[in-house]
């Protein structure tokens, strides 16, 4: 590898102006990269002195698309199972209403990933994450949003079921859809000694009225 | 485009083509000591070679075929997921994006048709990083695919869209294909870059001049650090055009060798901030795992095998969580594992044995929990670490089966 070929070679002979060029990327690069590496590595460190002092910089770094969270099954793993229903009103043509039974949406979920080697994320990640988007965008007291997100995680929430349950149920336009979860907590092994845990939480949030724009584009 | 690897003699250890002689190592020149020329000796090496080319190829193949299945595992959802059906109808995808600013092509027509072209484009980019065809130009493909997908609907994704998202980012600036690539065995530059080169400009110059693309492909961003989508895809473009225009006019000059150093730079810092990422990954897992009780107290692994959107296979992970011992020392041994990693990276040997442990933890992962996507994109990643003897050594085993099923000489 000489001078002559068009390679660069770890031993070459480089001219001044092309010096001045390698040495300013170099610099460039260096730098560049080291930055990058530190807003990466205090965004996913703890909240910490030098992180504050730099909140815009990391998050205009990371934010949108280099946002990452891998405290995975940390610091505790998940220890309950989360069950959406659902359970509509639907109306007849004479005006008189009727309140449906329950449809297990989770459970169809369940049933969908079982013996699958390979879940689809419509059956392992669509409703398990929309009610996480909900739970996190909305006071559990009130079923009130706490932030502007709120809206489109009750929009998004109900669309999901509404592609599950269809227009009708049993020959009737649907009025209303009502979801209840249920949040047991995974008993501990038998063998650990410890007790169980107390029985499963039940929250329902309120009725939501159904229109025809909720259905849009579900196919 | 990447006219480089053309230029190198082919080296494809396993492949038919030629068999796998000595590498052939340049002349050292015997170097004077000192700090001044050990800042010499660095520069040379950051500038003379990109680093780790069959980890970069290796990282590349994974990551087009985790992307490639994850794409026609989900084909027939596919409408649900990111399309026309999508519960997050465009109307909310597009009030999270005017929020947060992800980068996504599929709201700029927002139909159908639109949506079925990106997707099955997707599939094409990928296929193509899998095998190295064209890989500057298809990697960038990718990257546009993979971020307009996954931010389409940003709350369907996990840990493995997430590492999926990062790598399709970092590949674009890596030289990814010198090895085991369809691009490495291409004799001469071919036409089909030019096409290609020419295609995409137009099709840049027409999403960049067209309303439709609205803020996607500005110059500047409101935030820090203000560099908007524009100057990377022109800047890949313009960088392609210069490459090819030099080869063509001066082939032995020196700009073209100054070009092809400032790719290795390009490419060795890339592979750094791949290499982090994974350690960052496991070190954060880790140290974050210390903190918590049931990692304390050696039941955590009990507690996945017992949730159900993780249990494909309830009797299989019943099992695996069913007694003290190995409940325990899984525990233990995962957490251990993951803070010790980045300490091991000193030492090869217990690297490698490190490695060779995770990727097996993942590999039980996909199976026990149902996380085929996420794990193999993990251990996708995490081949970035692998040395380069076990590489070629699998390599000329492939390399070897490949011939026997084929039945060439």
């Amino acid at each position: 590898m000489t001078g002559t070929t068009d390679r660069a070679a770890p031993g070459r002979v480089w001219s001044g102006p092309a010096q001045l060029v390698l040495g300013l990327a170099a610099a460039v690069l260096v730098s560049g990269t080291g930055l990058f590496l530190a807003a990466v590595f205090l965004h996913v460190a703890p909240d910490n002195v030098l992180s504050r002092q730099y909140r815009d910089e990391v998050d205009g770094v990371v934010y949108p698309e280099f946002e990452q969270n891998w405290k995975l099954f940390a610091p505790n793993p998940l220890q309950q199972n989360v069950s959406l229903d659902a359970r509509v009103r639907t109306v007849a043509d004479g005006g008189a209403t009727r309140t449906r039974d329950w449809i297990g949406l989770t459970a169809r979920d369940i049933a969908a990933i079982r013996g699958n080697p390979a879940p689809s994320h419509v059956d392992q990640n669509l409703l398990r994450r929309a009610w996480d988007f909900y739970d996190g965008s909305h006071d559990p007291q009130d079923e009130k949003p706490t932030s502007s997100r709120g809206r489109l995680a009750e929009q998004y929430l109900k669309r999901i079921a509404l592609q599950r349950i269809g227009r009708e149920v049993g020959g009737e336009r649907v009025l209303e859809i009502e979801f209840r979860v249920t949040t047991a907590t995974v008993p501990p092994p038998s063998w650990s000694g410890e007790t169980g845990p107390s029985a499963p939480k039940v929250r329902e949030l309120p009725w939501w009225p159904v229109g025809d724009e909720d259905y849009r584009g579900l196919g | 485009m990447n006219e480089a690897s053309a230029v190198e003699p082919v080296e494809v250890p396993g492949f038919p083509r030629q068999l796998p002689g000595p590498p052939v190592v340049p002349p050292v020149p015997v170097a004077p000591r000192g700090p001044v020329a050990a800042l010499g000796r660095a520069m040379g090496t950051f500038t003379g070679r990109a680093l780790g080319r069959h980890q970069a190829a290796v990282v590349r193949i994974g990551f087009g075929l985790v992307w490639l299945a994850y794409l026609l595992r989900e084909w027939p959802n596919r409408r649900v997921l990111y399309g026309d059906r999508s519960p997050w109808s465009m109307e909310l995808a597009q009030r999270l994006l005017a929020d947060d600013g992800a980068f996504t092509v599929l709201p700029w027509f927002g139909g159908r048709l639109w949506f079925e072209l990106v997707y099955h484009l997707a599939v094409l980019a990928a296929l193509a990083v899998l095998l190295g065809w064209r890989t500057r130009a298809s990697t960038v493909l990718f990257l546009v695919t993979v971020l307009s997908l996954q931010n389409r609907d940003v709350l369907l994704g996990d840990g493995g869209d997430n590492v999926v998202h990062l790598m399709a980012v970092y590949l674009v600036f890596t030289r990814c294909a010198e090895v085991w690539s369809l691009d490495a065995r291409r004799v001469g530059p071919g036409r089909s870059g030019v096409v290609l080169w020419a295609l995409l400009g137009a099709a840049l110059a027409i999403c960049q001049a067209g309303d439709f693309s609205g803020d996607s492909l500005t110059w500047t961003a409101p935030t820090f650090p203000h560099i908007g989508w524009a100057p990377l895809f022109w800047g890949l473009w313009a960088v392609a055009g210069f490459w090819w225009l030099l080869g063509r006019l001066r082939p032995a000059g020196e700009p073209r060798a100054v070009l092809d150093a400032l790719a290795n730079m390009v490419h060795n810092c890339a592979m750094l901030v791949i290499a982090t990422e994974v350690v960052l990954v496991y070190a954060t897992a880790g140290w974050y795992k210390v903190q918590g009780s049931r990692w304390q107290d050696g039941t955590a692994l009990y507690y996945p095998l017992h949730l159900d959107y993780f249990t494909p296979w309830p009797a299989l992970s019943g099992l695996v969580g069913s007694a003290l011992l190995p409940v325990f020392l899984i525990s233990y041994a995962t957490v251990a594992l993951q803070v010790a990693f980045p300490f091991t990276l000193m030492n090869r040997r217990v690297k490698n044995v490190l490695l060779a442990v995770m990727m097996a933890e993942h590999l039980g992962i996909a199976v026990v929990l149902g996380l085929p996507v996420f794990s193999l994109a993990m251990v996708a990643a995490d081949a970035v670490f692998l040395p380069t003897g076990a590489l070629l050594w699998a390599a000329q085993r492939l390399g070897r089966l490949r011939r026997r099923l084929v039945g060439a000489p």
